[in-house]
C-alpha cells in the first residue's frame, strides 16, 4: 500500500496564520502524529523575504507596506517575492528522512511537479534552470512558480507559489528572488483564458502523489478544526 | 567486583590507546582518549575537530553534495552559547535554507567570515577552507557519543543516514 500524502486546501488565509499552521503541522512530526501533509492556500497581497536579509532594510519594507501588502521576513531560502490572490501557494510539511530525500532532490521534486501541473494545462515550455539563484520553473524568460524552502530536523516548510491568475503588477515594485531583467508570468496569462487555483490545487497534488509515489488523502473537517484551535 | 589497582595499571600500559577503564572509588569511569585532530561526526553530517579545549565545526561531503552550490551561510556569532544539537545557523543552497546545529555545547569564538563572503568554499573544501565555525566546548565528554571516521563511513552506507 503506498504512503499517504495528506491534502488541506485552507482557501485565502493570511500569511502568518498559515505560518502558524505549518509550525504546528511540522512539530508533529516529531511526536506520533507524524504524517506528510501538503497545505494550499491564497494569501492576502504579501511581501516575503528569507534568510538573506541585508538587501531589504526597514525602509524597502515600509515602502512596501504603504503599497497595502504585508510584509514577512521568513526563514526559507530564496529572496524577496511576492503572495496574492490567484497565486496558489503550496506548503509541503514533510519528512525527508522518511522520503530519503536530501535538500538539493526535494527541490528538485517539487520543481518536477509544478511543471507536471503546468503541462496538464496545455503549458509544454515549461523549464527549470541549473543557477542556484534561479530555482523555479520557468517558461522562456519569465518565473511562473517561485520557491523557498526551510529543513530543519529533515521536516521541510515553506514551499512553492504557482501564478494561476495572480494580479502580476504587484511584482513590479520588487525585482523578484532579485534577479534584474526577468519577468514573472502566470497560467492565464501564457494561456490566454482564465485558470483559477481552484482548478490547479487538485492537479498539484495529484502531480505530487505521483512524484512522491504517494496516495492524496484529504484532511476531514475535524482534523481542520482541531489545528485552527489549537493555533488561536 | 573489586580489581587491584596495580592490574589496573599494568591493564592501562598494555593498551595506550584504547578506551580507559579507570577506578575511581566505587565507580568506573570509561573515557576515550580524543587523538589529536581527529574529527569526529555527528548524524546530522557536521564534523567537529577538537584542539585542546577548542572544536572547530564543518559540514561533511556528504551533506555539501546533498545541499548543492551553497549561496549564503547564516553563521552563529562569537559569544554566543549553544547547547549540544541546538539549531544555531542555516546554509541556503537552491532556495532552501537548511539548519547548522551545534555538535557540541559550548560558546562561540569566532566564525569563518572567509565562508560569509564565498559561501562556495563549502562545497569546494568543507573540511579545509569551509569550516564555519569555532567554539570552546563546555562538556568534552559529548564528543565521546559522537562517531569516529569509520563509524561515520558505516553510517553513511546504512538506510538510515
Amino acid at each position: 500500500m503506498q504512503p499517504l500524502l495528506r491534502y488541506w486546501a485552507a482557501g485565502l488565509i493570511r500569511y502568518d496564520k498559515a505560518y502558524k499552521i505549518q509550525k504546528l503541522l511540522a512539530s508533529r512530526h516529531q511526536t506520533q502524529k507524524a504524517q506528510n501533509v501538503i497545505l494550499l492556500v491564497e494569501h492576502p497581497p504579501v511581501y516575503t523575504i528569507g534568510i538573506r536579509t541585508n538587501p531589504y532594510p526597514i525602509d524597502e519594507e515600509e515602502r512596501l507596506r504603504r503599497l497595502g501588502a504585508d510584509f514577512h521576513r521568513t526563514n526559507r531560502g530564496g529572496l524577496i517575492t511576492f503572495h496574492g490572490p490567484g497565486q496558489l501557494v503550496a506548503y509541503p510539511i514533510v519528512n525527508l528522512k522518511e522520503l530519503n530525500l536530501g535538500v538539493r532532490s526535494y527541490v528538485c521534486l517539487i520543481e518536477k511537479a509544478v511543471m507536471r501541473t503546468c503541462r496538464h494545462f496545455g503549458v509544454d515550455s515549461v523549464r527549470t534552470s541549473k543557477e542556484p539563484n534561479e530555482t523555479g520553473v520557468w517558461v522562456s524568460n519569465a518565473k511562473i512558480c517561485a520557491i523557498g524552502v526551510h529543513a530543519s530536523r529533515f521536516i521541510t516548510s515553506h514551499g512553492l507559489a504557482l501564478n494561476c491568475n495572480t494580479e502580476l503588477s504587484w511584482y513590479r515594485h520588487i525585482v523578484p528572488c532579485g534577479l534584474v531583467g526577468k519577468e514573472v508570468t502566470s497560467l492565464t496569462k501564457l494561456l490566454g483564458q482564465n485558470v483559477t487555483v481552484q482548478q490547479v490545487a487538485p492537479v498539484l497534488v495529484r502531480a505530487f502523489c505521483d512524484e512522491l509515489n504517494c496516495t492524496a488523502s484529504n484532511f476531514t473537517h475535524e482534523e481542520q478544526q482541531e489545528i485552527l484551535k489549537e493555533i488561536l | 567486583m573489586v580489581v587491584c589497582s596495580v592490574v589496573v595499571r599494568r591493564l592501562l600500559a598494555a593498551a595506550p590507546a584504547a578506551p580507559r577503564h579507570v577506578f575511581t572509588g566505587l565507580r568506573w569511569v570509561t573515557s576515550t582518549p580524543v587523538k589529536f585532530n581527529e574529527r569526529k561526526y555527528t548524524d546530522k553530517h557536521e564534523w567537529v575537530q577538537v584542539d585542546g579545549k577548542i572544536g572547530t565545526i564543518g559540514i561533511t561531503h556528504y551533506a555539501q553534495d546533498a545541499l548543492g552550490d551553497v549561496v549564503y551561510a547564516q553563521l552563529p556569532d562569537p559569544g554566543q552559547e549553544f547547547s549540544q544539537m541546538d539549531e544555531c545557523g542555516a546554509l541556503e543552497s537552491v532556495k532552501a535554507a537548511s539548519e547548522l546545529y551545534c555538535p557540541v555545547s559550548g560558546k562561540i569564538v569566532s566564525k569563518n567570515t572567509e565562508v560569509e563572503d564565498t559561501p562556495g568554499l563549502i562545497n569546494k573544501s568543507c573540511y579545509e577552507k569551509g569550516w564555519l565555525f569555532k567554539l570552546e566546548l563546555s562538556k568534552l565528554h559529548e564528543l565521546d557519543g559522537l562517531m569516529d571516521e569509520a563509524q561515520y563511513e558505516k553510517f553513511l552506507k546504512t538506510d538510515d543516514h
